[in-house]
């Protein structure tokens, strides 16, 4: 028998269609949706983050999990906004111009999510541009650039500049197939995370660090 | 000896003068021939002029007709945008359908359906320039990897934890389709068919067990009975399949660089040629020519007989010429590789 909250359970688990009675129950019980954000969907998504990185799920299951925490989420937000509840940190993130993969991108965003982080996801085949854009938009904490295609790393790079250029304090991390810890030293981002559980790890370092420096 | 010799030679377990050279290209060879990969993967002319003069400039044993995912995809009904510096882009039929529904598929005819007829020229087209001098390669996608060019990956992914009977099914149509494209292109002359099956390494060993194995199996069973070779290709890491793989009666197993080449080895066994694994960016797009033959000398060694020379995947486009020189070097056969 798991140790886990039923909600908690479920999350992990990816049953979704448990969900909204699961987060009712918790209402009812006189939680607030932060709390079940927090105590309940958060710890989750760190239980799914740590079995796909121990190799004991895979990326289906991972998936699955995700939409479970996404149906959460859509339920509590009326609560969380109601509540002037916001997030810690804001991210924005994209897969880079030229470059149409968003498997990775996608699961990095809900990780993010899962980490109780705002997420803006602009999408596919993003400019330097769009990104500079809409870090001076949002203002966010961090950036994720995703690359699949060995020919759009040059994009990658194209994009640390153009985002540094905005003059926005903010921390990159980048990841994909062909991306390596060197890439992203010499293009000049903060961070490269190899997969999309290491990319929550990478980015809350990145972010105590920021807060603390 | 002559490429086709070597190739066969290693195939059979007995010993070469040095190893074949087998790295697959796409994007490079277009544009060493001053094309792009929108033509290479639109023109079956621009990719075996390509695959021509790759091999004879940097000294292949084989020619490829593998270009993109996307022939059978299209065959379904996808629809294909060719971009000139890029892999074409796709949108499968059934990406905007709830639940899955096979039956809305009509399986394509090799012959007839035109970027599927395109490949099948294409090795018509190798085999009446080369006659036997290069083994010729037929790419077909595997059932798994199908479905999720037709159902978009994500929503294939979470289809084989949803309804894993339902994804079965589609593989099952996928299956066949892939069983009638090989068989069409040995008919057309290639000696090998190479499996690309990318999506295996991101299922557990349990939905692959399951769901790819059994179907992965009548594939290779089919293309052995027609008197071909079998390849399989998977992107990714596939330590978690090792030993499922060996259960398959394939001839030659790729393996991408995140795959350790001495636990491969020993997991599969030495009755498939395994091939080098240099990490295709970190190492052969970005690595010197004194690296790679380095590196390419130690994975020889961890893999030992029976072996072939490739990259983990594609060799990128931007690749030096002198890096894949480098790669493709005669590399010494050695009974004790590892001595």
């Amino acid at each position: 028998m798991s140790d886990h909250h039923p909600l908690t359970e479920a999350i992990i688990r990816g049953r979704r269609k448990d969900v909204p009675t699961l987060v009712s129950q918790c209402l009812e019980a006189g939680e607030s949706a932060q709390s079940i954000v927090e105590h309940r969907l958060v710890p989750g998504m760190a239980v799914v983050g740590e079995r796909f990185k121990k190799n004991e799920i895979f990326v289906p299951e991972m998936l699955i999990a995700a939409r479970a925490m996404k149906e959460a989420l859509k339920i509590l937000e009326p609560d969380l906004v109601a509540a002037g509840v916001k997030p810690e940190f804001t991210a924005v993130i994209g897969t880079v111009e030229g470059d149409l993969h968003d498997i990775g991108k996608n699961l990095v965003a809900m990780m993010w999510k899962g980490a109780n982080m705002e997420v803006i996801d602009l999408g596919v085949n993003v400019s330097p541009a769009k990104f500079a854009a809409a870090v001076q938009e949002h203002r966010p904490n961090l950036v994720g650039l995703s690359a699949l295609l060995t020919t759009t790393m040059p994009a990658m790079r194209d994009t640390v500049q153009a985002i540094r250029d905005a003059g926005v304090p903010v921390k990159i991390v980048i990841g994909g197939a062909p991306v390596t810890h060197t890439f992203a030293e010499e293009i000049g981002a903060d961070g490269y995370a190899p997969d999309a559980a290491s990319a929550v790890d990478c980015a809350l370092a990145l972010l105590k660090q920021g807060a603390s420096s | 000896m002559t490429p086709w010799e070597r190739y066969r030679a290693t195939l059979d377990g007995r010993p070469v003068d040095h190893l074949p050279r087998i790295p697959i290209l796409m994007q490079f060879a277009a544009e060493f021939i001053g094309s792009n990969y929108g033509a290479f993967a639109a023109d079956h002319r621009v990719l075996v002029e390509a695959n021509l003069r790759c091999a004879e400039a940097f000294g292949f044993d084989q020619l490829s007709a593998i270009s993109d995912p996307y022939r059978e995809t299209a065959g379904f009904g996808g629809t294909i945008e060719f971009v000139a510096n890029g892999v074409p882009r796709c949108h499968g039929p059934l990406e905007d359908d709830e639940a899955i529904a096979p039956d809305r598929l009509t399986a394509p005819d090799p012959r007839t359906a035109p970027r599927m007829r395109d490949r099948l020229d294409a090795i018509r087209l190798m085999r009446s320039r080369c006659g036997n001098h290069y083994s010729v390669l037929g790419w077909v996608e595997g059932p798994g990897a199908e479905a999720a060019d037709l159902r978009g990956v994500a929503t294939f992914l979470m289809d084989l934890v949803d309804d894993p009977e339902g994804a079965g099914a589609l593989m099952d149509v996928t299956l066949k389709t892939a069983i009638d494209f090989a068989l069409a292109q040995v008919e057309a002359g290639a000696d090998t068919i190479g499996i690309g099956e990318a999506i295996g390494s991101q299922v557990s060993a349990d939905h692959y067990r399951s769901l790819f194995l059994p179907r992965m199996r009548r594939l290779v069973d089919a293309i052995r009975e027609a008197g071909a070779f079998v390849k399989l290709h998977i992107c990714g890491n596939i330590t978690h399949l090792l030993d499922d793989l060996a259960t398959l009666p394939i001839h030659s197993l790729d393996l991408d660089h995140f795959v350790d080449p001495a636990t491969a080895r020993s997991r599969i066994g030495k009755s498939m040629v395994l091939a080098t694994n240099l990490d295709p960016v970190a190492v052969i797009r970005r690595g010197t020519p004194a690296e790679i033959r380095s590196r390419l000398e130690s994975c020889y060694a961890a893999l030992g007989n029976p072996c072939m020379v490739n990259a983990g995947c594609e060799i990128p486009s931007g690749t030096p010429e002198e890096n894949l020189r480098a790669l493709c070097a005669p590399l010494s056969w050695s009974a004790f590789p590892d001595s």
